[in-house]
Parts: structure tokens; C-alpha cells; sequence
């Protein structure tokens, strides 16, 4: 098999499997394998918003403010953020698309990974209105040793994934040697790294960027940083989004019915993808320790953040139909969720700055006397 | 409404009707401001004491705050009252589904602690394990729902209903 970007193999995209079946040719959505997939193209499209149309003027001025352990817990998960972010701006369009056969599916892939590149642009949006020299910022990201130790956890499926299926379009299954190196490469185990890539991946938009929230939701808590948070809670509502994008495509390919292979490999991954949940749940709990190294914030500390963590982790394991792995009970943040609510703040648009109403240069400078001549 | 107010009206209207013209201008010449009698000279009476029901005020708009949206109540309507059983950890308390615009918040208006997220089915965080009974989607979820889960946010119950908490 060898990509092509049009194939011209008449088929019937109807019986092609999600992915590794004939190379999509035309991006047609009449017919539609699943329809969900373009439920949730139509779901992102309709909350595509921009960094711009969030206010941060007083974000400067409350960062300026904030004690200096605070500086470090809002810089580094800016900074985890960002890592997050540019991998998935990329990687599900160079790791998947080669290997997608359904239209819609490929859609989403493109619509998911696109709303992703809106997230990066935002943390540049952030870091210019609240720091003098963003560079700064940026330029440590590869060279903080917390930071890249996770990237590894990270990128490691999508690059192996990667790099067997650019084996496989070359020079398809068999035993070959490349640079003295020999490879095996077959279908099934190309499938096996397929569904532990798209565990990770969940993995990633379910639980770690969820440590990161809830700091920013802290601050905000705080009455601080509340431009950032609005647009945490957009980057939130859009994960929530993807997060039910992988969690269909892993139910769909462990029922079997959309590919026979898959259902057999997801049965026999159970222990892989638990690991895959655990590994990730540690990291973030000890980079919640990395954290708060310097003293904690208000309402957030080392053991709850691990606790939300393992709450979390098991919420989501769940939902994959596994059992859980920390046996949580109760949300240990419970305050989180209005926040994660995009939504919940019922207001006349022209009187708060809330998310859901897109239109930017808000005044959000509201002082006690401009209340002077108002009686109720 | 008051007989005199109406034969005071509609002559009026009627005489007028043909110089009605929309920018202003009456090519007939006559300059009589136009009287549409907007106003009446009549104030609008204070029905005081009139039977308006604080309950039927109920604005969908701020239902997704729930203190804001009690279960409501109507006055001589039949009441498609659900009982709801939920069941979380060892404790099983006995509920009720009445005229809530989803099961979610009726749980809420009942001081049972719901996760969720979107509170709109796409996000799949407030999924509950239905044990017996049936529940009518209002709007499709679109996040992942096993079997044996339904999303109370986007459901009302049809029947008698038996959930479980995670």
C-alpha cells in the first residue's frame, strides 16, 4: 500500500474499516459510516472562537501582583500547556490522515487537530499580555528537565506510529532491513500501536491538561488571571469536545464490528491501556509536586491536585469500559465544574464579558463608584 | 376592556387610514399631524391582584443555573410525576422527577451532586448507570454512553427510574 492523495480505486466507503482500509478519495458525507463524526465537526465548527476576543488587560496587572511561587505555577503550566498543545496541533493530522479511510472521520481529524492550533495561538496571546518577554517563556520549554521528561510519555505512541506506517506505505508488511536495522512490520501490530496511540491520546486531553485547569481555575477563584481563564475555559470546552472524539473511536474499534482485527487487539491491550492511565496519573501528580515546590496557592495544594488527579484518571478509565484504578469516590474539587461549564453564566451579552458571546474589546475595568448612582 | 375606549378608536383610524403614508410626506396637502392615537388617554388599569402565577414565570433562559430553576409546579395541570431511586455508594435515596427540563438539574433542584461538564450531552461527564426504567432523550448525546449509562443532562425519565451514582 502506498498513500495517494486521491485514490482512484472505486470502492464502497461504506465497508471501509476507520483506518488501514483504501485511502479516501472523495470527501464526500452523504453517506456516512459514522455518523458521529460529523456531529462532532459540526460541534467544533460551532465553537470556533479566537484568542483575541478575550480581554487581558487586567491579567497583567494581577500577575504583576501574584508572589512569586505563584509566578511559578502559572508560567509552568503555560508552559506544559503549550508543549500539549503544539503536539496535538500536529500529530493527529501526521500520524492519522495517512492511514484514515472513512470521509467524515478524516473531517474530524482535520477539525480537531485545526481547534488545537487555536490553542497554541492563544497561550502566545496570554504570554505577550502578561509577561515583558515572552521568549523567555517559550525558549524554556524544551530545556525544562519536568517539562521534557513528560514530553517523552507525550510523543512516544504518535512517533512509533508514525514511523512504522511510513515503513508500511513504502515498502508494506514483510521483514526489512532499513540502515542495517531490521524491521518487522505487520498490519497487526501496526493496528496494536493504532489503538495504544489513540489511548494515549485520550490520555492526554482527559487528564493532562486537567491539572493545568484546575490551577487556572484557582487563580480565577481568586478573582486573578480572569482572562486566562475564560480562555481555559474555551480551550476546556474544545477538549471536553475531542475527549468524546477518542473516546468513540476507541469504543468503535473495541466493539470489532467497524474492524474484527481491532475488537481482538483492544481486548488484548486491557493491561496496556491501564498502564498507559497509570503512567500518565503519576506524572501529573508529581508535576503537581513541581508545582507547588515553592508553597501551594490558595484552595489548591500538592495532595488534592494528586487527589483530582486520580479522581480524574478514573472518570475517564472508566468511561473506556475498564475498571477504575484508584477507586476514587468523590470529586475532590467540586468547585471545578462550573468553571469547566463553559456556559453557565446566564447573562444579557452586553454585560459581562462571557465566553459563549464572541465579539472583543470588552471593558473590564469596573470600579465601586461606577455603581455610585444605581439604588435599587 | 372599557366599550368607550374602542368607539374612541376606531373612527379615527378609519378616517385617517387613506393619508397614512410611510415617509411623511401627504401629497394631498393637508398638514393635520397625523393622530394614530398611540396612546390612549386611558392609563393602563393595575390589575393588582390578578392571578399571576410566580411559578409560571419559569424563563428556560437561566436554566442552566440550577438554584434558578426549582421544580415547578402548575396549578390544575397533571403532574407526569417520576419517581427517581438513586443510589450512590451505600445510601439509596427516593426522588422525584417533576417538570424539571432534565434529570440533571431535577437531581441538582434535590441536592444530589452530579458531576458535569458541557450539561449539553456532548462531554459524557455526568453519566449515570440506569438500573430500571426507561428515559426520554430531548436532544441526542453525542458523547459516549454505554448501554447500561444514560446522561442526565439531556434526558427526562419516561418511566419510574433506578439510577447509580458513580
Amino acid at each position: 500500500m502506498s498513500y495517494t492523495t486521491f485514490n482512484q480505486n472505486s470502492f464502497d466507503t461504506l465497508k471501509q474499516p476507520m483506518f488501514f482500509g483504501e485511502t479516501v478519495n472523495v470527501a464526500r458525507y452523504d453517506i456516512q459510516k459514522h455518523k458521529i463524526f460529523e456531529n462532532l465537526i459540526e460541534k467544533q465548527l460551532s465553537f470556533f472562537w479566537r484568542p483575541e476576543e478575550v480581554d487581558l488587560a487586567n491579567d497583567r496587572k494581577d500577575f504583576n501582583d501574584l508572589l512569586d511561587h505563584e509566578k511559578h505555577i502559572f508560567l509552568s503550566n503555560l508552559k506544559y500547556q503549550t508543549l500539549l498543545d503544539s503536539v496535538q496541533g500536529r500529530s493527529p493530522n501526521v500520524a492519522f490522515l495517512p492511514i484514515v479511510s472513512l470521509p467524515e472521520l478524516e473531517t474530524w481529524i482535520e477539525t480537531w487537530s485545526f481547534s488545537e492550533t487555536i490553542h497554541s495561538r492563544s497561550y502566545t496571546h496570554i504570554m505577550r499580555n502578561v509577561v515583558p518577554n515572552p521568549a523567555e517563556v517559550f525558549d524554556d520549554i524544551t530545556r525544562n528537565d519536568f517539562i521534557t521528561r513528560r514530553a517523552v510519555s507525550v510523543t512516544k505512541y504518535y512517533d512509533e506510529l508514525i514511523e512504522k506506517c511510513s515503513f508500511y506505505t513504502q515498502l508494506g508488511e514483510g521483514t526489512h532491513t532499513i540502515n542495517g536495522k531490521i524491521v518487522d512490520i505487520n498490519l497487526y501490530d501496526l493496528k496494536r500501536t493504532l489503538y495504544l496511540t489513540m489511548v494515549s491520546v485520550n490520555v492526554l486531553e482527559a487528564i493532562r491538561f486537567y491539572v493545568s485547569f484546575a490551577c487556572s481555575f484557582a487563580f480565577a477563584e481568586r478573582a486573578k488571571m480572569e482572562g486566562n481563564a475564560k480562555i481555559i475555559k474555551l480551550i476546556a470546552r474544545d477538549e471536553a469536545l475531542h475527549l468524546t472524539g477518542t473516546q468513540h473511536i476507541l469504543q468503535i474499534m473495541a466493539a470489532g464490528k467497524d474492524d474484527p482485527v481491532m475488537g481482538e487487539i483492544a481486548a488484548s491491550c486491557k493491561e496496556e491501556v491501564r498502564e498507559i492511565f497509570l503512567e500518565a496519573a503519576n506524572q501529573e501528580k508529581e508535576w503537581a509536586g513541581y508545582l507547588f515546590k515553592d508553597g501551594s496557592m490558595l484552595g489548591l495544594n500538592q495532595t488534592i491536585l494528586a487527589q483530582y488527579v486520580e479522581y480524574i484518571t478514573d472518570q475517564r478509565i472508566v468511561a473506556l469500559g475498564l475498571p477504575p484504578i484508584f477507586e476514587t469516590k468523590n470529586n475532590p474539587l467540586p468547585w471545578i465544574n462550573s468553571w469547566l461549564n463553559s456556559d453557565n453564566v446566564q447573562v444579557a451579552p452586553q454585560e459581562a464579558e462571557i465566553s459563549s458571546y464572541l465579539v472583543g474589546a470588552l471593558d473590564s475595568a469596573v470600579d465601586t463608584n461606577d455603581f455610585g448612582d444605581f439604588d435599587l | 376592556m372599557t366599550a368607550h375606549k374602542q368607539t374612541n378608536l376606531k373612527p379615527r383610524m378609519n378616517d385617517q387610514q387613506e393619508e397614512f403614508f410611510l415617509d411623511g410626506h401627504n401629497p394631498a396637502g393637508t398638514h393635520e399631524p397625523l393622530d394614530f392615537a398611540l396612546e390612549t388617554q386611558f392609563a393602563e388599569q393595575d390589575h393588582g391582584e390578578a392571578p399571576v402565577q410566580e411559578n409560571l414565570l419559569f424563563d428556560r433562559e437561566y436554566s442552566e443555573n440550577p438554584s434558578n430553576s426549582p421544580q415547578i409546579d402548575l396549578d390544575g395541570m397533571s403532574k407526569p410525576i417520576h419517581q427517581v431511586t438513586v443510589k450512590q455508594y451505600e445510601t439509596t435515596q427516593n426522588l422525584a422527577f417533576q417538570h424539571a427540563n432534565n434529570l440533571l438539574e431535577s437531581l441538582e433542584a434535590q441536592d444530589v451532586a452530579v458531576q458535569y461538564q458541557c450539561r449539553e450531552g456532548y462531554c459524557g461527564s455526568c453519566r449515570v448507570q440506569l438500573l430500571e426504567g426507561e428515559v426520554h432523550y430531548i436532544d441526542e448525546p453525542m458523547a459516549w454512553v454505554n448501554s447500561d449509562e444514560v446522561l442526565p443532562c439531556c434526558c427526562i425519565p419516561k418511566t419510574a427510574i433506578r439510577i447509580k451514582l458513580p
